[in-house]
């Protein structure tokens, strides 16, 4: 395949790859402390995306704040959404298939609310804007701010999440829940306010997602349905509830989405139209197969004083 | 403000009778089974693809003629003539090709229903099976966009009529058409309820309640459940050759997560495991939907300009997460039910305890 497509699609993978990863570690947080496989958090995306969008517009405002707006904006929706159905119905007992279904409705919901928001202020198919210029030139490599952007943030967000997770006292109050919630509450765990900096993590670092979803290509109501699964791709991918493993998870999903499929286009013809097609495709390989995904694979790798804990 | 009540009522019902054929397949499925078929889409889409491809090659056959290209530019419009003249003329080609279009969906259904249940076996936590299916949905949804041969890709097929063409005016056919659909939705409630009450019944809800329990007393779940998934969606593909007929018109797109989604607030909101329920369900979605549709056309003409096919997805939301808080058994209640052999041991327990006597066999019922 020619090396200038090559060089883009690869390029393409990590801007893709680092925002499935910001998207998926907040699902995967979803899914370890709260387990709950929550669809909803396509919403989150799409209300950060919009939340930037609308910031944008009006005051043209400066990148940051327009990510903080995301973040705070995107996780006020999601501790809501937690407080009016996710909590109650946990507190009946409600079944599993209960609660995705839940999921579904609350994202229903959000999803045609935007929407409206979208159809009132004619808000579809934007950009948020950012000047576009070429920073780096080397050959058929071309990088532009944009590329500067967004992998940067995502990662370090990404990094900061691992920091946070592992180093203080609310990222062990978070893991205890993961392994054990009932055991968690006994030794005194507040679950309900690590439940909630849950949520706020969670739907958070998925409206930044959203937001430079919105910077790199463009805001839709759809946005958030259109990447859900490539996310829950790369959380099943990763294990469901192992952060490197969802890491990682996001980077192969990204890559087959783009580079193998350029590379299936190029040899075999494939038709881009098939794309969609290609997480979806992961995730039913890797629940059949391997449902514990790549999480084994780093289990491998822990030295044996920490695979006691 | 001017509303043809009769004919809404006949398009009304129809809508129903093909809805409530898949609420019933779910219920099997999820109200009984406790499987969590979030792939309803596929089940139904299947259907849908095989009347796709019956009425571009099997019915010119039936009828004597060659079957054309329907796809590319140069014959779509003499297929879709052919198509349209064949069910006008033909009554014996157009009904034949009906009824081998309803089995062969539903025994194209049937087997990829069987081959769904596989997974279920293999999976470690249940929820990966509605994951698996719905994905499996989506997937089948974007390789039919991308594949010409059954529907045209992403061009979608029009002219798949009811077969009843022949039949002399419109509204005629819309009766006859409707009349078809009840009778088949009779025949699936009817069976679905006896299945219900049968000792197989107790078995899907004992698998449903306890699938340990129910396993340890040497009840096969892998083959119950793999049965339960193959008649419900055989039911789904039958409803899906309705579905299509009603629309004329096969897109991949109809069959997304949305149309799951719908029959699944059904099921919810009548009642799960009640088959009267997903009847009661699927007509006050059905009622609900057109109501909401014929208010925005109005409110539209009014001026207010507001996109209410958004508040119709959002009331949706609404009225599901409501059910599912504050009633998620639904608005009929599964029945309790008890055996002959079930209420003749409460009969001798409450006599003997009447009696005050302490026998061993007390025992056996706790």
């Amino acid at each position: 395949m020619p090396a200038g497509l090559f060089i883009d699609s690869v390029v393409n993978s990590i801007v893709v790859g680092s925002l499935y990863a910001l998207m998926a570690v907040g699902l995967t947080l979803t899914m370890a402390v709260m387990k709950l496989p929550n669809f909803a958090h396509a919403e989150y995306i799409a209300v950060g995306a919009y939340a930037a969008l609308i910031l944008s517009l009006s005051f043209a405002g400066n990148p940051v704040l327009v990510m903080v707006a995301a973040f705070i904006v995107a996780a006020v929706v999601a501790l809501i959404s937690n407080y009016l159905v996710f909590a109650p119905l946990t507190r009946r007992k409600s079944s599993m298939y209960i609660l995705i279904l839940a999921s579904f409705a609350v994202g229903l919901i959000i999803r045609y609310l935007l929407f409206l928001v979208a159809d009132t202020f004619d808000l579809f198919d934007k950009r948020i804007q950012v000047a576009n210029e070429v920073v780096l030139q080397w050959g058929p490599l071309t990088l532009t701010n944009i590329f500067l952007w967004v992998v940067p943030i995502s990662i370090s967000l990404v990094i900061l999440l691992s920091l946070l997770l592992n180093l203080t006292s609310l990222g062990r109050q978070m893991r205890a829940m993961a392994d054990n919630a009932t055991l968690a509450k006994v030794v005194g765990v507040p679950t309900k306010r690590v439940t909630n900096a849950a949520w706020i993590l969670a739907g958070g670092l998925a409206g930044v997602g959203g937001a430079l979803w919105g910077i790199y290509t463009f805001v839709d109501p759809m946005v958030g349905w259109l990447a859900i699964l490539s996310v829950f791709a790369a959380v099943v991918l990763g294990g469901l509830t192992s952060f490197p493993g969802t890491i990682m998870g996001a980077y192969v999903v990204a890559f087959a989405e783009n580079t193998l499929m350029q590379g299936l286009n190029h040899w075999f013809g494939l038709e881009f139209s098939f794309k969609p097609a290609v997480p979806f495709v992961i995730i039913i390989v890797v629940l059949l197969i391997r449902p514990q995904g790549l999480s084994g694979l780093f289990d491998r790798w822990r030295s044996p004083e920490t695979m006691e804990r | 403000m001017n509303i043809d009540i009769a004919a809404t009522t006949v398009s009304l019902l129809t809508l129903f009778g093909i809805y409530a054929i898949v609420a019933l397949s779910l219920n099997l499925q999820y109200g009984l089974g406790g499987i969590p078929n979030f792939g309803i889409a596929l089940f139904v889409s299947i259907g849908a693809y095989t009347a796709g491809v019956t009425y571009t090659r099997l019915m010119p056959l039936l009828a004597g003629k060659d079957a054309l290209n329907p796809c590319g530019a140069t014959n779509m419009a003499q297929a879709l003539a052919l198509r349209t003249e064949i069910l006008k003329t033909m009554p014996a080609a157009a009904l034949g090709n009906f009824a081998l279009t309803l089995v062969i969906a539903a025994v194209l259904g049937g087997l990829i229903g069987l081959l769904a249940s596989f997974p279920a076996l293999r999976l470690k936590e249940e929820w990966f099976l509605g994951l698996v299916l719905l994905v499996a949905a989506e997937t089948a949804r974007i390789f039919v966009r991308g594949f010409e041969p059954i529907i045209c890709a992403h061009n979608g097929l029009s002219g798949i009529a009811p077969p009843l063409g022949w039949l002399p005016t419109a509204q005629v056919r819309q009766y006859a058409f409707l009349a078809l659909i009840l009778v088949i939705l009779a025949v699936v409630y009817i069976y679905a309820e006896r299945l219900a009450r049968s000792p197989y019944g107790r078995v899907l809800k004992a698998l449903r309640e306890n699938n340990a329990v129910a396993s340890g007393l040497g009840k096969p779940m892998a083959r119950v459940r793999g049965q339960v998934m193959i008649i419900g969606s055989a039911l789904a593909a039958i409803a899906g050759v309705l579905f299509v007929m009603n629309v004329g018109f096969a897109s991949a797109n109809d069959y997304a997560v949305p149309l799951t989604l719908d029959i699944w607030v059904m099921v919810v909101l009548g009642g799960l495991g009640n088959m009267r329920g997903a009847l009661l369900g699927a007509l006050i979605v059905t009622v609900l939907d057109r109501f909401t549709s014929i208010a925005a056309i109005q409110l539209n003409m009014l001026g207010l300009d507001l996109e209410f096919n958004y508040v119709r997805y959002i009331l949706f939301g609404v009225i599901l997460l409501l059910m599912l808080r504050y009633r998620p058994q639904g608005l009929l209640p599964e029945p309790i039910r008890t055996t002959k052999a079930g209420s003749a041991m409460a009969a001798i327990q409450a006599r003997q305890q009447g009696n005050g006597q302490d026998v061993a066999g007390s025992e056996i019922g706790t």
